[in-house]
């Protein structure tokens, strides 16, 4: 898995009618764009180290340069 | 089978010095029973949701309190490439539901007793169910005929 500041991840739902998660990425731990992610979660402000399993992808979005 | 592949769901962590309160949020958001706590790249301990109950509230700890001061510790891990039925050992010896998967002293996801358990009945519903239906529609053979 790989992903750069800005991206999404998205974690699916474990539970029958649980709604998918998801958290934005502040910095990249890995090499080369690999895990551990500082991400941080909605509106909460909150910022946590995401290691990514099976149950979550990242949503690439395209980084405009000034 | 190596215990990568029983892998099912994200690891989340905190640093030792974030807050009680944002082991709580995090969990929140999460959707997460439990964070590991790390010292910078190195997991240290586990912080679960009834860590934060029976040491952080019951206590009346302050809202600041460090993750790291209702940390259970040291932390019980797994290596990924051990064999899966590691995973179970591991969980006989000791009392815990969640055991976090290290590669190189690094982590890399979290198994839980949950999981496996949903995952195990999954593959006997699927040995089970040609046997119940040998069962229920048994195929005989035809006679064989005779000859004379």
């Amino acid at each position: 898995m790989r992903a750069t500041v800005g991206d999404r991840i998205v974690i699916e739902g474990h539970h029958v009618g649980e709604a998918f998660r998801d958290c934005e990425i502040l910095e990249v731990r890995g090499p080369g764009g690999e895990p551990p992610y500082v991400v941080r979660w909605g509106d909460s402000g909150h910022e946590a180290l995401f290691y990514p399993g099976p149950d979550a992808h990242i949503q690439h979005f395209e980084h405009q340069v000034d | 089978m190596r215990v990568s592949d029983l892998i099912r769901r994200s690891a989340v962590a905190v640093r030792a010095e974030q807050t009680v309160v944002d082991a709580a949020s995090i969990m929140d958001r999460a959707g997460v029973g439990a964070l590991v706590v790390v010292e910078g790249d190195r997991p240290v301990g586990i912080v679960t949701d009834r860590d934060l109950m029976r040491r952080a509230l019951a206590r009346a700890l302050p809202p600041d309190a460090r993750v790291d001061g209702v940390m259970s510790a040291p932390l019980i891990t797994v290596d990924a490439a051990d064999d899966a039925h590691d995973v179970f050992a591991v969980l006989r010896r000791h009392p815990i539901r969640r055991l976090p998967v290290t590669s190189a002293g690094r982590l890399v996801g979290m198994v839980t007793v949950d999981d496996l358990l949903v995952h195990m009945a999954a593959d006997l519903s699927d040995l089970v169910r040609p046997v119940t239906a040998e069962l229920l529609f048994a195929q005989h053979d035809a006679a064989v005929p005779v000859t004379t």
